[in-house]
């Protein structure tokens, strides 16, 4: 605001940005280090030696982590898909209409967001016992939906309070179909919101731990519930290699979306289930 | 009571190429309403914030009483700047907004309450110290951002649009209220606005700036009799240009000469006059033959487009006057030299 | 087709989807740890699992760990994220790449957080090998406990370090939204620097940070994998102890394991309370 300042308060400033950026940095280090580290052990800062071994491993046949990776992007895969398909019209109707009950609505809405998968977990999987969906891929997409769509809905009222139905109005007046008119006019506007709504929904979904380790019940192993069970058998090296891919996704659509992003937009309401 | 000076104050924003106000010096002298007027974009809003410390200037000076103050911090230039949507800050009543200054100057609650009454009175709204901001309505608001700034004191009051987001019935109120307050406590004060009405309808003087840089800083009428160049006449609403060559208190056109005022330049250059400084009929001097082009209706008043010769001239006329004029028409009209000025090029 | 309908039939299935899955399974758990599921032959409910529950010392104790927990990460992280938005709103040389460094963390899921806090803060981790390196310990377990520790300083540090960019992102966009002249004002009626941040900024600020807080809270208490890879073993974070007492071989624990998520759902139901309060005022305001 005020153009001139004192030195002090410059550099205080530039101090603590620069100890804010390290410290929100500095916990990847060590991961990274460990992948490429063999027999780190204590108190050498860095490893005697450094080895691919790690590496090897991790991309082998026998390791499961390339099945598990696999098995991890089609079940968030699978997850956003049916988050946009039963999301975009809620998203509509709570951006584009005004009704009796709709601040009840937002609430049941809201409230997965808010309350913790553990919560509610326990007793979805009494259920799904009951109905053979415990232990199945099939069950840990439908229960991945309980964070997901909530968000997908938000983001997509986001768009649609900014959507003019005028536009639809005027391709029908045009001559066009309903679905012409959702293909040509309605799509293509809303298409921004879908992909960064969509990209994020996968990464609430790429993120879920307990609900998929209660849900499929071991025998769905997702990449983090592989990562958890490294971490805590002590496979350091091995850890930091699935940790370091694990995180890629979510950097690589960061590095697409870091210009449409800002608090504003819904989007980073999502961030918070990550 | 201060008097202002603005001295080459320039301002380069960082990255930018060219400079937002380029050397602007202006002489505000104590006690007087002056108007910074220019469009959207010229540097105004920009000069106002370097006066007031939110904003240091790339180069040049401001002095108050012949100190520089650059050095002083915002809240020491005894400076208030009261921004064109008002900012009441929301969650504040309109009491606590107004005694707000006092607070930050840590006077007690007694005396704050003792004056915030008094502002309420001084600016006619009593009974509304309890609302919030946003149950006031527009014109109430900006009276409430004028007594949050009063209370202060300031020894210099500074208008962001004060009249522009205010109903044509509220302007002339609140015109009358700034002016009776700044007389009555003598606060010299500026104002930037990009409406000429605003700007003469309130000002003693203003300055116009286009582009960064002052073209006329005048009275407010004399913008309209003796602009210093098209620019600025067309920034009033200036639409009639002539070229020609001046001289011997004679202007040579194309299809004719004209005699002019005494003090009117010598030398080629271009003859403008106001539309609604053209008379109907013959007088003794410059009398004109002139054909109606086109006739348009306004309302008050009715707009003839008239040829004269090769040139095309605007004629703001009575309605009542102009009733039987039609296109094609020939009319006699006169030019008073008084009315005429000349645009060196 | 008219409106209403056109609504309804837009919502039908998002709608289905929370209330059948969400909602029916918080349903099923209470039903649960009241004792009660007819379709398994169990009709009189009673109170026994939240009896039993409310009576043992590891629940108090591990209920009060997690409010700790929660409490505490949630204000450092609060105010921390106050400060990096003062510090990254202004104009500065780099301010892109600093932008998107403070906004990495907000795609790494906590798991791997958590597991880089272990690297970095354990006994044997990089920050005791530095200590060693500068002669200030000779073996790992001279270093402080930070981790697994009776305080929950990994876990705390976790979460700061996850949270302050996520309550920094919408802060920072709420301030930039807010605009630099409200400050302008205060300024010019006299006050000073820190006077325009406490009674200018900060209360128009406020109500943002508040309704980011809460979801923080409420993830931060009913979080799993993060005190289960940093937390002690006794006294356990709440998911921790539930999820234990769910999957115990003895069975009879599970209506106890229900008992804990309603009360973290009950929790989480006062957090809705002041989001929806705090965040409806941001939009009126």
């Amino acid at each position: 605001m005020v153009g001139r300042e004192s030195i002090g308060i410059r550099s205080f400033r530039f101090l603590t940005g620069a100890l804010l950026i390290i410290w929100l940095v500095l916990p990847l280090i060590p991961l990274a280090i460990w992948s490429f580290a063999r027999g780190w052990f204590f108190p050498s800062l860095l490893p005697k030696t450094w080895s691919m071994k790690a590496w090897e491993y991790t991309f082998s046949d026998t390791a499961g982590v390339i099945d598990s990776l696999w098995l991890t992007v089609g079940i968030s895969l699978a997850a956003t898909l049916l988050s946009i398909l039963v999301g975009v019209p809620a998203g509509r109707a709570l951006g584009m209409y005004k009704f009796r009950g709709k601040e009840f609505v937002e609430l049941l809405i809201l409230a997965p967001i808010i309350v913790p998968g553990i919560a509610v977990v326990l007793g979805i999987h009494s259920v799904f016992i009951s109905m053979g969906l415990n232990n199945t891929v099939s069950g840990v997409i439908l229960v991945h939906l309980i964070p997901t769509l909530p968000y997908m809905v938000l983001v997509m009222a986001g768009i649609f309070a900014n959507y003019d139905p005028a536009f639809e109005a005027q391709a029908r007046s045009l001559g066009a179909s309903p679905l012409k008119t959702f293909w040509y006019v309605t799509l293509p506007a809303i298409m921004p919101g879908i992909i960064v709504g969509g990209l994020f929904a996968f990464l609430v979904s790429w993120s879920q731990y307990i609900l998929t380790l209660l849900i499929g019940g071991g025998r769905v192993v997702t990449l983090p519930l592989l990562l958890f069970n490294f971490a805590t058998s002590g496979r350091n090296d091995i850890t930091g290699a699935i940790g370091m891919i694990y995180i890629l996704p979510g950097i690589i659509i960061l590095l697409l979306t870091a210009r449409h992003l800002s608090g504003r937009s819904g989007a980073v309401g999502g961030f918070g289930q990550i | 009571m201060t008097h202002v000076s603005l001295q080459k104050l320039t301002k380069v924003y960082p990255g930018a190429t060219e400079p937002s106000l380029d050397r602007l010096s202006l002489e505000i002298p104590t006690g007087e309403l002056t108007a910074l007027l220019g469009p959207s974009g010229c540097g105004k809003t920009t000069t106002m914030k370097m006066i007031a410390g939110l904003l240091a200037p790339t180069s040049g000076d401001v002095t108050f009483d012949g100190r520089s103050v650059l050095k002083d911090k915002p809240e020491h230039r005894g400076v208030v700047m009261v921004f064109q949507n008002y900012l009441l800050f929301p969650y504040m009543s309109v009491a606590d907004n107004i005694g707000f200054g006092l607070k930050m100057r840590k006077v007690d609650k007694p005396q704050i309450e003792k004056r915030v009454a008094e502002m309420l009175e001084l600016v006619k709204l009593p009974d509304l110290g309890k609302r919030k901001p946003a149950e006031l309505s527009g014109g109430q608001q900006q009276r409430v951002a004028l007594a949050r700034a009063l209370i202060v004191q300031p020894n210099v009051l500074l208008l962001d649009e004060p009249l522009s987001n205010l109903d044509a019935h509220l302007r002339f109120e609140m015109r009358d209220l700034i002016r009776s307050l700044q007389q009555e406590m003598g606060i010299t004060t500026i104002f930037v606005t990009h409406d000429q009405e605003e700007a003469v309808v309130l000002a003693d003087r203003v300055a116009l700036i286009l582009d960064g840089c002052m073209k006329q800083y005048d009275r407010a009428d004399v913008f309209y009799k003796r602009p210093v160049d098209e620019a600025t006449a067309r920034f009033f609403g200036g639409q009639n240009f002539i070229q020609g060559v001046a001289g011997n208190g004679v202007f040579e056109a194309a299809f004719g000469h004209l005699e002019l005022p005494a003090e009117a330049a010598s030398g080629v250059g271009k003859l403008t006059f106001r539309p609604e400084n053209i008379r109907l009929g013959s007088a003794d001097r410059n009398t004109l033959e002139a054909t109606i082009a086109e006739k348009i209706y306004l309302g008050t008043q009715t707009r003839l487009k008239l040829q004269l010769g090769e040139e095309t001239i605007d004629l703001i006329a009575n309605p009542n006057d102009a009733e039987h004029l039609q296109p094609g028409n020939a009319l006699t009209i006169n030019l008073p030299p008084e009315a005429l000025w000349v645009l060196q090029s | 087709m008219s409106d209403r309908l056109k609504v309804f039939l837009l919502l039908l299935p998002a709608l289905s989807v929370i209330v059948v899955l969400f909602f029916g399974g918080l349903l099923i758990g209470l039903m649960r740890s009241f004792n009660y599921m007819p379709v398994i032959g169990l009709t009189e409910p009673d109170f026994s699992a939240y009896v039993s529950v409310f009576t043992d010392r590891e629940f108090y104790l591990s209920f009060m760990l997690t409010f700790y927990i929660a409490f505490v990460s949630t204000v450092i992280s609060s105010i921390l994220a106050i400060g990096a938005a003062l510090l990254l709103r202004r104009q500065f040389v780099g301010r892109a790449i600093v932008n998107f460094l403070f906004q990495l963390n907000l795609t790494v899921p906590h798991l791997v957080g958590a597991i880089g806090i272990l690297y970095l803060f354990s006994q044997s981790g990089s920050f005791a090998r530095l200590a060693a390196e500068w002669g200030m310990i000779a073996r790992p377990a001279e270093f402080p406990a930070l981790v697994f520790d009776p305080y929950a300083i990994g876990i705390i540090l976790q979460y700061v370090w996850k949270e302050v960019p996520f309550i920094g992102v919408i802060v920072l966009a709420n301030m930039q939204s807010i605009g630099e002249d409200y400050e302008s004002v205060a300024r010019s009626l006299g006050a000073n620097r820190w006077q325009s941040f406490r009674h200018v900024l900060l209360p128009l600020v406020f109500p943002g940070v508040l309704s980011a807080s809460v979801m923080v809270f409420a993830f931060t208490f009913g979080a799993y994998e993060i005190p289960a890879i940093l937390g002690a073993n006794y006294p356990a974070a709440l998911p921790v102890l539930a999820y234990r007492k769910y999957t115990d071989v003895d069975l009879a624990a599970r209506p106890e394991a229900m008992a804990m998520a309603i009360i973290i759902a009950l929790l989480s139901a006062v957090m809705i309370y002041f989001y929806v309060r705090y965040s409806r005022r941001r939009i009126r305001g």
